[in-house]
């Protein structure tokens, strides 16, 4: 099974990043624009990576099924989405009103799929004491499964564009020459909001002391009377929901498919490890990072955008080699 | 199946629960509640996956009005009905499932539903047990009992069957169980005579193994309602049973089983199978009459392969039972003389058919089943043969001083049991691929043997190691891409004193895999455990990408190579061996492959970085602390990890000849990771079991269902086995250990995983 | 009080001069100065959190300290060597062994594996030797078995070598613990609360144990551990460290008296400590003596 190329490929980005492997005058001239798109699959990178992040926070685990959590957020959204919008033509206040019942849907769908994830894939092995490797596999197991059940229900064709219900390339403003489209904005926008709100769940509420409270030290949370199974459970449910809301931005923009999930997956883990896994204000940072490296170092003239996926494992690799523990350190460090 | 159940004898049973617990009613309807919608969903999510419908991109909708929204999908719910009964009574039905009999009745009626819903019936017509009933009512000239085996008589005898042990069971009358041994048995006689009915009429070849499977299943089923009526004990000891039928005398039961396979296939089974005849040993022999065939060939037809099979099977039933370690050596050394013999003579056989009569095949593609299955059997024979080697009679009790008795003893028997399985597992091998049909050796040689071979090598890395390879595809890149460059098959053609045949670029392989190996490793290994899982991945990304790209005109891009690889041959001395488009000379080069690796990472296993390789899997810093250079072990595991993959490299690009960047995908590589944890990290055999199951199981999967669902149902079984069976298929002695205490982990050690339960 | 300068310099295995270690704001070791003889017994002992187990790990290179240097000379006849940043293997290899305060052993290898492990680092044959079977690595397989076994009897546990080491018991651990530190030839044996969770008949034979390593192989101890009978029954010397700055040196009998030892482990101040101290000379403010071996009655009656 091959994945499939990712954002290289499509419309609004290759316009963006074909002339600037020209020269290098263009690639100065491109800078902002390709900082707006940088921002644009940062911002997807992020909210992916946040999953990640939460879930290796609590479990120390990679869940390698995050990604088709992603995917079926993206499908769940389009489900609700198509059912909206069917032949019709919207306008007004109906336009923002269908997005945000695209954002809420694919957030449910997503945070159903993860919890349902977590107690099929995760919970049993806890429970027997599983090695962590048998984990990782059982989530490759599920990721395998759940990727080729979408495939099965609804189709293995890649990229189905969502309803036309807006003008996703309309342009809205510009920054100097960087154009900004209505759905870059959108992604923006709404990364920006889940981000903080997640900031403000984490340190603020007593959910978020729970998940901080098990990635310190599990058996010392469980002696304080925080329920680990649940905390563990829910910490699920917010990664899956802000990974739904990322499935559903970037169906939107790019299109829908069964194996949608696997490439942003990984680049969304890359991001994760970039800012230190486990570590929640390191997951934005290393997305951010991640997308304006990945876009900025293939537009250089002698680089080029087929090198896109290197360009991100290479700043990987450079930055852990640096710093072993990513950007910001892992939170949860244990010493020797 | 076992794994669920703790060995009856050693479960205490439960205290009754502390009235405490009753009081919480509502409690306990939730968690019920709980469990059925959980039932429900899951049979849900199966009626999902069962059917033939694939989504279409014009409507996401179609799969699901035309699954979820349709009366079939009851059945699935009442599955789902069943298995919530089945677990909340669980307690109630448990008393009767654990008497003597169940899980031998449970085996029966689980081969026998295999037999008669997946497993192939006739092969000319390809159809399985269900294909064939509508086949046979259309057909005349069949007798009125193997209609009726096929209309309703075999699912009646497996319904009576049941129903007749239930009772048994329940109402503790013993006769009932000698009822269901009767129908057991006589359900063994009709599929056997059904199906004979059904080849004498169709004459085709047939290498199904319905039948069979059907018979030995009915077997069992009369066995179970034999043990049903025999058995005193109150609870079955299965375990128990198996260990005193294996050690009443060692090896005994293999010398039995190789018996009754030899006698059916000397008697039985097909030995020349041109188009559309079926031959078995005396009709070969009539039909090689005249024939220019060697006089080896021609007296084994005539009488000695009848003198083989007597004189080994009386050898080594003589020797188990008798536990002579004389008599042993003398049945091996038979059991060889035999095999010798009937693989000389098949040949003769095969290249004077070849020869004479083209149209009924090549060489080795016109023979039945019969003469490899004979071989098959006198690998049994000499396996058995080896018990009484390793543990005869003088030696059943332990002489050595160093350990209690009961220790010594369980090591002679592990060593015997290991022995034992190494001989035979080398002669299936050996003799049962030339039985499969020309699709499967294709699926052996371009599946499994090389997935065999990525298995046992990222096996050092993960399951010895302990270390998170997920981009080990690239060095089999690596490996593919530097034999094509030797062979001149890529546009940058090497010097000329260079340009080598595939076989003699295994070295230069392997060196440019420890290179890559080692690059890659020296400055990532210092990273921590998931760390290096990113950026392994990344280098396998990286690899794919960089040959897809096609950096200085190297690789050829996704274009792929070309000219194509050469296949690969041989020459010692005047000794030539050329291998071609035939797929079975391929298995056994990587057999010869497979078993040096094998025996070489065996030894490394026992040895000292083998101990330094499970010291840092299980504690690094402990392990530094001993005075292990852990960057230096890790680095050595990560190359001869690569190593092992050049060599699968190797293989590939000659066998295939033309490969191109998509092969070596991320995916695949996580994939093989999966294989080995899935076969049981650590354990060499274990790796190889699971990269076998896992390639075999989507091909078989093609015949049973879409093909496109074959991924989602390996996703399915993956998952199950870790829920169910996390440690693996065949798990590591050492890893069994680690599972087998992390319930009693020491004081202030933290495991890796909370586990769940707050307080 | 001012520790004696030392006589000769050669017979000091660790000369540890000023070293401090911070973990972001929080000091660990605080300036501490130490110096070890060869051969004998030194007991480092302090409060939970004092620093005790952070000087380990900085002697042994698991942590580097900011400041300060640490000179090591691992066996007898050895030069100087830094220690600050050197990897804990190397550390290990010029005579240095340590166990874990949480045992630590590789839980699925068996008894003897543990120490076979540690015994074969010195070893040389290489894995090409290992898979072709080479006769000087089967000669050298075999010298490491029977270096182990020696080991295992040496500790005590002869007969359990085929036993998985997570299936020993907990006073086992320990001492199959400390056979795997003595595999690999150490010089100086650093031990972390080795008595820790053991009962006092185990206790008993651990402080034979100790003792007679030293004796017999002329291995000098560090040790640190909290059961003060155990320390003051096998230590030559103790040192008193406190929120990480060493309050204190001497023989036991001098810490026993040492007014500011008592006042950090009463938590009182250092002149109450010294005004009882003073006011009853024959109070010893710590138990010394360990528990006689139980009679034959005692023992009759369990």
């Amino acid at each position: 099974m091959s994945h499939q190329v990712w954002l290289h490929q499509l419309p609004h980005i290759v316009a963006a990043n074909a002339p600037a492997a020209n020269h290098s005058v263009d690639w100065f001239h491109q800078l902002p624009q390709n900082i707006v798109i940088g921002l644009e699959q940062g911002s997807l990178y992020a909210l992916v990576a946040l999953g990640y992040t939460l879930v290796y926070g609590v479990l120390q685990l990679i869940n390698f099924a995050h990604s088709e959590v992603f995917m079926a957020g993206a499908f769940g959204s389009y489900l609700v989405v198509d059912a909206i919008v069917g032949n019709r033509h919207l306008t007004g206040a109906a336009v923002p009103l269908t997005v945000l019942a695209g954002i809420v849907s694919g957030a449910a769908v997503g945070a159903a799929v993860a919890w349902i994830l977590e107690k099929v894939a995760y919970k049993a092995l806890r429970r027997n004491g599983a090695p962590k490797l048998a984990f990782l596999i059982s989530a490759i197991g599920a990721s395998l499964f759940l990727s080729n059940l979408a495939g099965k229900l609804f189709t293995r064709v890649q990229n189905n564009a969502f309803p036309t219900y807006f003008n996703v390339n309309h342009h809205v403003f510009s920054i100097g020459s960087a154009d900004v489209s209505l759905i870059v904005l959108i992604i923006i926008a709404t990364a920006v909001i889940m981000m903080v709100f997640l900031d403000r769940l984490v340190n603020k509420t007593k959910l978020g002391m729970g998940i901080r409270a098990v990635a310190e030290d599990a058996p010392t949370a469980a002696l304080m009377g925080i329920d680990i199974d649940r905390t563990i459970s829910r910490t699920f449910i917010v990664g899956g929901a802000l990974a739904g809301v990322a499935g559903f931005l970037f169906g939107t923009a790019f299109g829908v498919g069964n194996i949608m999930g696997f490439t942003p997956g990984v680049k969304a883990f890359a991001a994760a490890v970039l800012g230190g896994i486990g570590n929640v204000r390191g997951a934005m940072i290393g997305g951010l990072i991640l997308g304006q490296a990945e876009v900025l170092i293939s537009a250089l003239p002698f680089v080029g955008a087929e090198w896109n996926d290197v360009v991100s494992f290479a700043v990987l690799v450079l930055i852990l080699l640096v710093r072993p523990t990513g950007i910001l350190g892992e939170r949860l460090w244990r010493a020797a | 199946m076992t794994t669920l159940e703790t060995p009856p004898t050693t479960t205490p049973t439960p205290p009754p629960p502390p009235p405490a617990m009753r009081r919480a009613g509502n409690e306990t309807s939730r968690v019920l509640l709980k469990r059925l919608a959980g039932c429900l969903i899951g049979g849900f999510v199966l009626g999902l996956m069962v059917n033939s419908k694939e989504g279409s991109p014009d409507d996401f909708g179609f799969v699901f009005h035309q699954t979820a929204l349709k009366p079939r999908m009851l059945i699935f719910l009442a599955i789902g009905v069943v298995i919530f009964a089945g677990i909340t009574f669980w307690g109630y039905l448990r008393q009767h499932a654990r008497r003597p009999g169940v899980r031998p009745l449970g085996m029966g009626i689980l081969v026998i539903v295999v037999s008669q819903v997946v497993l192939n019936w006739y092969d000319p017509q390809t159809v399985k047990f269900n294909g064939l009933r509508k086949l046979v009512d259309k057909s005349s000239g069949l007798s009125s009992t193997t209609t009726w085996f096929f209309d309703w008589l075999s699912w009646t005898l497996v319904a009576l069957s049941v129903v007749v042990t239930g009772a048994a069971i329940v109402t503790r009358r013993r006769v009932f169980g000698w009822v269901t041994t009767v129908l057991g048995i006589a359900g063994a006689v009709l599929a056997w005579t059904a199906h004979s009915d059904v080849l004498d009429l169709g004459g085709g070849i047939d290498h199904s193994l319905g039948a069979y499977g059907d018979v030995i299943g009915f077997l069992i089923l009369a066995g179970a309602g034999a043990t049903v009526a025999l058995s005193q004990a109150e609870v079955a000891d299965s375990r128990g049973f198996m260990t005193r039928v294996m050690e009443y005398r060692p090896g005994l039961p293999f010398a039995v089983l190789g018996a009754v396979l030899a006698a059916f296939s000397y008697a039985r089974n097909c030995w020349f199978a041109p188009v559309n005849r079926n031959l078995d040993f005396a009709k070969t022999h009539d039909a090689y009459q005249g024939t220019d065939i060697n006089s080896l060939a021609s007296n084994y037809l005539g009488w000695l392969g009848w003198v083989c099979f007597v004189v080994v099977a009386v050898l080594t039933l003589a020797a188990t039972y008798l536990r002579q370690r004389l008599l042993g050596w003398l049945a091996a050394g038979a059991a060889l003389v035999a095999t010798v013999l009937t693989f000389f003579s098949l040949k003769s056989m095969t290249d004077v058919a070849a020869k004479s009569v083209p149209q009924f095949g090549k060489s080795w593609n016109n023979l039945g089943a019969g003469g490899f299955t004979a071989c098959i059997s006198y690998g049994l024979f000499a396996a058995a043969a080896a018990y009484v080697i390793a543990r005869p009679k003088t030696r059943a009790a332990g002489k050595s001083a160093t350990l209690p008795v009961s220790r010594a003893l369980e090591k002679a028997r592990n060593s015997a049991n290991m022995k034992a399985l190494i001989v035979i597992a080398l002669a299936v091998a050996l003799f049962y691929p030339p039985m499969l049909s020309q699709y499967w050796q294709n699926v052996l040689v371009t599946q499994m043997a090389v997935y065999l071979l990525l298995a046992v090598g990222l096996n050092v890395v993960v399951g010895w190691a302990g270390l998170l390879d997920l981009g080990y595809i690239a060095f089999y890149a690596v490996g593919a891409y530097t034999t094509a460059y030797l062979t001149g098959s890529l546009p940058r053609k090497p010097p000329s004193w260079l340009h080598m045949t595939p076989l003699l670029t295994i070295p230069f392989a392997i060196v440019a895999c420890l290179i890559a190996g080692v690059l890659l490793g020296a400055p990532t290994l210092r990273l921590r455990g998931d760390y290096l899982a990113i950026v392994t991945l990344g280098f396998g990304e990286i690899i794919q990408i960089v040959a897809q790209n096609n950096p200085g005109n190297f690789t050829n891009g996704p274009r792929g190579v070309e000219p194509p690889v050469p296949h690969p041959k041989l020459e010692i001395g005047g000794w030539k061996i050329t291998w071609g488009l035939d797929n079975l000379p391929y298995w056994y080069l990587l057999l010869v492959m497979l078993a040096i690796v094998v025996v070489l990472f065996y030894r490394l296993e026992n040895s000292r970085l083998g101990r330094a390789w499970a010291a840092i899997r299980e504690d690094e810093v402990a392990a530094q602390a001993s005075g292990v250079n852990t960057v230096r072990a890790k680095l050595l595991a990560f190359a001869i990890g690569a190593s092992t993959s050049a060599l699968a490299g190797t293989f590939f690009a000659s066998q295939t000849g033309f490969f191109d960047p998509t092969q070596f995908d991320i995916f695949t590589s996580i994939l093989i990771v999966a294989y080995v944890v899935f076969g049981g990290m650590g354990s060499l055999p274990g790796a190889m079991a699971g990269a076998a199951v896992l390639t075999w199981l989507p091909e078989f999967l093609k015949s049973q269902v879409p093909t496109d669902d074959r991924q989602m149902w390996v996703g399915a079984l993956v998952l199950a086995m870790m829920i169910f069976r996390p440690a693996g298929l065949l798990p590591a002695k050492r890893r069994k250990a680690e599972l087998s205490h992390l319930d009693e982990a020491s004081p202030g050690e933290v495991s890796a995983i909370p586990r769940g339960g707050a307080m | 009080m001012i520790p004696q300068p030392l006589a000769d310099t050669h017979d000091v295995v660790f000369d540890v001069e000023h070293i401090t270690l911070r973990f972001g704001g929080v000091v660990s070791l605080n300036d501490v100065s130490m110096q070890m003889r060869r051969g004998e017994i030194l007991a480092v002992i302090g409060p939970n959190g004092a620093g005790k187990t952070s000087l380990f790990n900085v002697l042994t290179g698991v942590y580097t300290p900011q400041e300060g240097r640490v000179l090591l000379r691992g066996r007898p006849g050895d030069s100087p060597v830094s220690v600050i940043g050197k990897k804990t293997h190397v550390i290990n290899r010029l005579g240095v062994a340590r166990t874990f305060q949480n045992i630590r052993l590789f839980p699925a290898l068996t008894a003897i594996e543990n120490v076979k492990v540690a015994v074969e680092t010195r070893q040389k044959a290489g894995p090409l030797a290992a898979m072709l079977g080479m006769p000087w690595q089967r000669k050298e397989e075999r010298d490491s078995t029977a270096a182990a076994y020696a080991l295992m009897r040496d500790v005590g546990l002869g007969e359990r070598g085929n036993e998985l080491a997570s299936s020993l018991a907990y006073g086992e651990q320990r001492r199959l613990e400390i056979a795997r530190a003595l595999g690999t030839n150490p010089g100086v044996l650093l031990l972390d609360e080795p008595a820790a969770g053991t009962n006092p008949q185990e206790k008993r034979e651990l402080a034979e144990l100790i003792s007679r390593i030293n004796r017999e192989r002329n291995i000098s101890v560090l040790l640190i551990e909290h059961d003060m009978k155990l320390v003051m029954s096998v230590a030559d010397r103790i040192i008193v460290l406190n929120f990480g700055g060493k309050i204190a040196e001497g023989t036991p009998e001098e810490i026993q008296r040492n007014p500011a030892v008592v006042a950090a482990y009463l938590g009182t101040s250092a002149e109450d400590a010294a005004r009882q101290a003073t006011d009853q000379p024959e109070l010893h403010l710590i138990d010394t003596q360990l528990e006689p071996p139980p009679t034959d009655e005692e023992r009759s009656g369990d």
